[in-house]
């Protein structure tokens, strides 16, 4: 019966999604067979197609297993799309002040300077919530306007590349490029990073004492007080971790697309990964798979864009919808029902 | 010298008001939403979408009095979803505002879009008259600042004043008060918890919806995306260091708007620094507030919990 | 004279089932105008169900209910006020940040509305306390009171709304001695008034005081009613419990006393919290292998002593000291560690994580142990077998060690805490109303357990606000009034039980003449 109810319900999801789309197309005064398939095969039509699926879903497993392990740990982290920034930042800086070093030292050098600096701006919001109690949403959100000011600030000033008039950072050296995996698609090893930091991720949380510690506080914050675990300690690390992941995608998306910073590198990629996050359950799994999706209703939405004129404003509008349908059929059981109680004592 | 000094200031004061008033709106609106328990994390894309649909309705009539009951109807049926899902589904506050903000500049930048297609021209709307209290607009200095603004200043002094004796000196503002700390003792001597909460819901669509507008109808005359760039959550922020008081929310509205202002002022001497440098200020100002907030202010108990009636 | 009154209320074959399991079967129940009728039964018999049927919090599944002769049904506590029925829950319905007035007439329409005259309000109030002997200050603002004055709160609210019958749910658990007494006073001031009233209550003691018939209810149906008059404490054990209780043995002290080291050692601990002082000087030590119960009115800094010594909240001032060593200034962890348990009364913030199963739970108690986590790695089959060990042992009721704590019952919940603190042997037991709110088997199995750790050499620090336990288990018993611990007695034969109530209320020995 309850297998039922969630059949039906999915269904209902999704026969509302796609009436939405029809007439959002429709309204545009665009021909919907045209833009529908111009979709799909944005898509499936081509390897490439494919290719950019995976390219796109790169950040958002990244970020998303970032939102997830914050989620979970009751760090509601809406700063990714800051954090990214933060990362791409890094990776610049480190490029370009060593670009001498070999491919095996560099590579691993810039996504740990990314690492740590998406981490960075994760902690300052982590530690005022861990020490002083202050919502982290609301900091988050603000550091996230204040990353993306930065970069326009440095991209302009000592990042600036002194050939090219527009604000951009000079190119960055070639020993730090994430080797393409498939040419001439644009899939890079940022990739696979991804991939395996998402089974490092469910290692972490389910295999290792850490991270049952960092589940415990996001369940139940007195109880695992009570047992010994710190809630302080854990916030900071999940909120670094979180940050951390985020970073890297900036880092993945420096060195494996762009090879310099600039600004607008992450089109909302870090609010989508909350997104994400929702839809895979902060589950590693389910978060590489929502990933998937989400990168694949993008790539469709640009075809439909360039083929029939369809604004890419409406993936913002199917995401949100998606999300508010899914809240309301999710009851009260979702992954953190305790923490809402937590939340305000 | 000393008229430098004093126009310098005026100008100060003017930029103060008009930063001060949205944020002032939106907050009060959301103190009646957190008082009665709901976190409306919506703000932003409430205000989005008033400052929107007064943008288009005033633009295709011609009449402020449409645009405005646009904006303020565009916010209540944001505000009205979000209370619809975090009230019957129970869902979480903070993921269902944000879900909405994501909608809503999706939605509203097709709309634009649909609307006036791909134009660089921004097209302009009308603007809010000034309204001149007379006699008194005539007192230098003060005279202006006090008496000669829009409609919108006005107001938002008559709902903070209107507000306060709500909550402070009637029944209504008990019931509102103990529905946010003590649903369930609400709920046991007969207070309509759920009803009072879609009521505040409402209210905050009302000022959040009016906030919007202000943005578009009174401050610049026209619609981009993203107008609102975050004001719904420096809002937030407002409700905060008010400590959900209407008085305080004003002078918190007013502080912040007054640093915005400032940073105007360091603009127009004309450094040689990139803007945003300046674009910065106003959020690196709200995490310096909130720190300001540390230990004082108290969560109505309820506040981001949903209300469960014990299983029957 | 007896004549044959229609009886004021009249429940008929009430039954009420919560996931198919029947909380109340079957039940009848007729009280009658102007008596004081108690609903006696341990915890879980089905009282508080019952009476929440009546007053419009549950439906009913099966039955009728009649007020002065005609059918009546509740929809919700709004109702059952307007036709003359209120209750006082166990955990008061006040809003704290109000202040007394603005609580009683919450939700009334007052005279004025929507701008209240608070004046007459306040007046009014006073009249009625006045009347009833029912001590409040209308403009105190709720959160300051005490448990006592919050519960006088309470019941003029009710008097406020002309209510006829008022149930009260375990009124006396948060009193003093004296305070019992005062408020049997104010029932019957209310019988002689016209008032009907029933009183949920567990213990026997109040239900012989003060009542002029009792309903015995167990496993959810009714097993009797009789006059007071006409019956007494053992018959009512024997039909609430349906056997003879054999009291637990405690036995003598395995160890001897104040010549070992003392295992925790507490000296002038303050805490204070908002500039009120939760503890002042509180000085006690605790030894090997003995229970130290510590009595006391809830409400007067017993969680907060708990909660400094366990490590949750630092002390302003004063020193902790675990077997020897100094651990005020410790973490949680260290002073696991170093040999603490806890045990308190709230599972469900306190003891387990609901979502998380069996073994995780117990996790949280071996999460630092080197058996079970190897290079940071938990090693999931060395918990699964401790886990499967304490489930046989301890007699828990689970489904499997994989399903979450949340579908256990109280009483198997708490026998999962405390198999897991048990665990790595203990030298300091803290033990926070570790009964409160089992069923009875819980409870007992709980006590035992905490008899044999002491008889084992153990140290036992009992701090609960059920006198009677404390008189049942403890060694020596300290009683706590105002974060104060007053007095600290042997507990033998002789012991003076007034001057325990005393104490209770604040009276120090000197102040005693």
């Amino acid at each position: 019966m309850k297998y039922l109810n969630n059949i039906l319900s999915i269904t209902i999801i999704i026969l509302i999604i796609v009436l939405v789309t029809i007439g959002l197309i429709s309204a545009i005064g665009s021909d919907v067979t045209k833009a529908i398939t111009g979709f799909f095969w944005g898509i499936f039509g081509s390897f490439y197609g494919l290719s950019e699926v995976l390219v796109r879903a790169t950040p958002l497993i990244l970020a998303g297993l970032g939102v997830a392990i914050g989620f979970r740990t009751g760090f509601f982290n809406i700063g990714a799309e800051g954090q990214i920034y933060m990362g791409a930042i890094a990776a610049t800086v480190i490029g370009l002040e060593f670009p001498n070093l070999p491919p095996f030292i560099l590579i691993p050098l810039v996504i740990l300077g990314g690492f740590l600096l998406g981490g960075f701006w994760a902690v300052i919001p982590g530690f005022l919530k861990a020490r002083f109690g202050l919502s982290e949403i609301i900091n988050t959100i603000m550091f996230n306007y204040i990353a993306i000011n930065i970069v326009g600030i440095l991209v302009r000033t000592s990042l600036k590349d002194p050939n090219y008039p527009l604000p951009m950072s000079p190119e960055l050296p070639e020993n730090m490029y994430l080797q393409q995996l498939l040419y001439p698609t644009r899939l890079h090893i940022g990739f696979i990073i991804a991939l395996v930091a998402s089974l490092l991720i469910y290692v972490l949380m389910w295999k290792m004492v850490a991270g049952f510690k960092m589940r415990a506080v996001g369940l139940n914050p007195r109880g695992s007080k009570c047992s010994g675990i710190s809630v302080y300690k854990n916030i900071l690390l999940a909120s670094l971790i979180s940050g951390g992941l985020a970073g890297v995608a900036g880092v993945s998306e420096i060195a494996g697309l762009h090879y310099r910073l600039l600004e607008g590198i992450s089109p909302g990629f870090g609010y989508i990964a909350i997104i994400v996050a929702l839809l895979g359950r902060n589950h590693p799994v389910g978060v590489v798979f929502a990933a998937i999706g989400i990168a694949a209703l993008q790539v469709g939405s640009i075809t439909m864009q360039v083929q029939s004129g369809v604004p890419t404003s409406i993936s913002w509008i199917i995401m949100g919808l998606l999300v508010l349908l899914i809240l309301a059929r999710r009851t009260v059981s979702s992954v953190n029902s305790d923490q809402k109680e937590e939340a305000t004592l | 010298m000393i008229a430098d000094f004093f126009v310098g200031l005026e100008a100060f004061i003017s930029a103060t008001i008009r930063m001060a008033i949205p944020l002032a709106l939106a907050g009060l609106g959301e103190t009646y939403s957190e008082k009665s328990g709901i976190l409306n994390i919506g703000l932003e894309g409430i205000m989005l979408c008033g400052a929107f649909f007064s943008f288009i309705v005033a633009f295709l009539t011609n009449s402020l009095a449409m645009g405005i009951t646009a904006g303020i109807l565009g916010g209540m049926i944001i505000s009205s979803i979000h209370s619809f899902i975090s009230i019957k589904y129970k869902a979480d506050q903070t993921i269902t505002g944000l879900a909405l903000n994501f909608f809503v500049a999706g939605l509203t930048s097709y709309l634009f879009l649909l609307f006036f297609g791909k134009s660089t021209n921004l097209p302009e709307c009308l603007m809010v008259p000034v309204i001149n209290i007379p006699f008194l607009w005539k007192i230098p200095f003060f005279g202006p600042v006090l008496f000669q603004q829009d409609g919108y200043v006005y107001f938002t002094l008559f709902a903070v004043i209107i507000t306060w004796i709500l909550f402070y000196r009637t029944e209504w503002g008990v019931n509102l008060h103990a529905v946010g700390e003590s649903p369930k003792a609400a709920d046991s001597v007969g207070l309509n918890v759920i009803r009072i909460r879609y009521i505040s819901a409402m209210v905050n669509g009302f000022f959040g919806g009016l906030a919007g507008s202000y943005l578009t109808l009174a401050l610049l005359g026209f619609f981009m995306e993203n107008i609102t760039s975050g004001r719904g959550y420096i809002a937030l922020v407002v409700v905060i260091l008010g400590r959900r008081n209407p008085l305080g929310v004003l002078l918190a509205s007013l502080l912040i708007g007054s640093a915005n202002a400032l940073q105007f002022q360091i603009q127009v001497k004309g450094l040689a620094v990139p803007s945003q440098v300046f674009i910065m200020f106003p959020y690196i100002i709200t995490v310096v507030v909130l720190l300001f907030s540390i230990g004082k202010s108290h969560d109505p108990s309820s506040l981001g919990i949903p209300f469960t009636r014990s299983k029957r | 004279m007896t004549t044959i009154h229609m009886p004021l209320l009249s429940m008929q074959h009430i039954d009420k089932f919560f996931f198919g399991k029947p909380a109340n079967n079957d039940i009848s129940l007729e009280v009658r105008a102007g008596e004081i009728h108690a609903l006696l039964g341990e915890n879980g018999a089905g009282k508080s169900t019952l009476m929440n049927i009546l007053f419009g919090i549950y439906s009913l599944d099966g039955g009728t209910i009649y007020l002065k002769g005609k059918e009546v049904k509740f929809f919700s506590p709004r109702e059952a006020i307007k036709s003359g029925i209120g209750m006082v829950h166990q955990h008061f319905m006040l809003v704290p940040t109000l202040t007394v007035s603005e609580n009683i007439t919450l939700g009334i329409k007052s005279t004025g509305h929507p701008l209240p005259d608070r004046k007459k309000i306040n007046d009014n109030i006073r009249q009625l306390s006045h009347k009833y002997g029912l001590d409040v200050d209308p403009c105190a603002l709720v959160s300051k009171l005490s448990v006592g004055e919050e519960q006088r709160v309470e019941i003029i609210k009710l008097l406020y709304r002309d209510v006829e019958l008022l149930i009260l749910d375990e009124p006396t658990a948060v009193l003093t001695p004296q305070e019992i007494e005062r408020f049997f006073s104010v029932l019957k001031r209310l019988k002689e008034e016209g008032h009907s009233i029933i009183l949920i209550t567990h213990r026997i003691p109040e239900a012989m005081a003060i009542s002029d018939r009792v309903t015995v209810l167990r496993n959810g149906t009714r097993i009797a009613t009789v006059n007071t008059t006409e019956t007494n404490k053992e018959e009512l054990s024997r039909l609430m419990i349906g056997r003879n209780l054999k009291p637990i043995v405690r036995g003598a002290r395995a160890k001897a006393t104040e010549k070992d080291n003392p295992r925790l050692d507490v000296k002038e601990l303050d805490y204070l919290e908002y500039g009120q002082g939760k503890l002042q000087k509180v000085s006690f030590s605790l030894y090997p292998g003995e229970i130290l119960g510590i009595a006391g009115v809830d409400g007067n800094g017993q969680k907060e002593l708990a909660e400094c010594i366990l490590g949750l909240r630092k002390a302003t001032q004063g020193t902790i000291s675990l077997n020897g060593v100094r651990i005020e200034k410790s973490s949680v962890a260290e002073r696991k560690k170093l040999g603490l348990a806890y045990v308190s009364d709230d599972q469900h913030h306190d003891g387990l994580v609901m979502d998380m199963n069996l073994v995780e739970n117990y996790l949280l108690r071996v999460h630092t142990y080197k058996d079970y986590i190897k290079n940071g790695l938990i090693d999931y089959q060395a918990c699964s077998r401790v886990t499967e060990e304490a489930i046989s042992a301890y007699n828990i009721k689970a489904p499997g060690i994989n399903a979450p704590v949340r579908l256990l019952s109280g009483g198997n919940q708490q026998k999962l805490i405390l198999a897991r603190e048990l665990t790595g042997n203990p030298s300091v037991i803290v033990a926070l109303k570790p009964t409160r709110g089992l069923d009875i088997g819980a409870v007992e199995f709980v006590q035992k357990q905490l008899i044999e750790r002491r008889n084992e050499g153990c140290s036992v620090l009992l701090i609960s606000v059920d006198l009677e336990e404390i008189l049942m288990l403890s060694d020596r018993i300290g009683v706590m009034n105002r974060g104060r611990v007053i007095e600290i007695l042997d507990n033998n034969e002789g012991i003076d039980l007034a001057h325990i109530g005393l104490m209770m209320t604040g009276h120090t020995f000197e102040e005693k003449s």
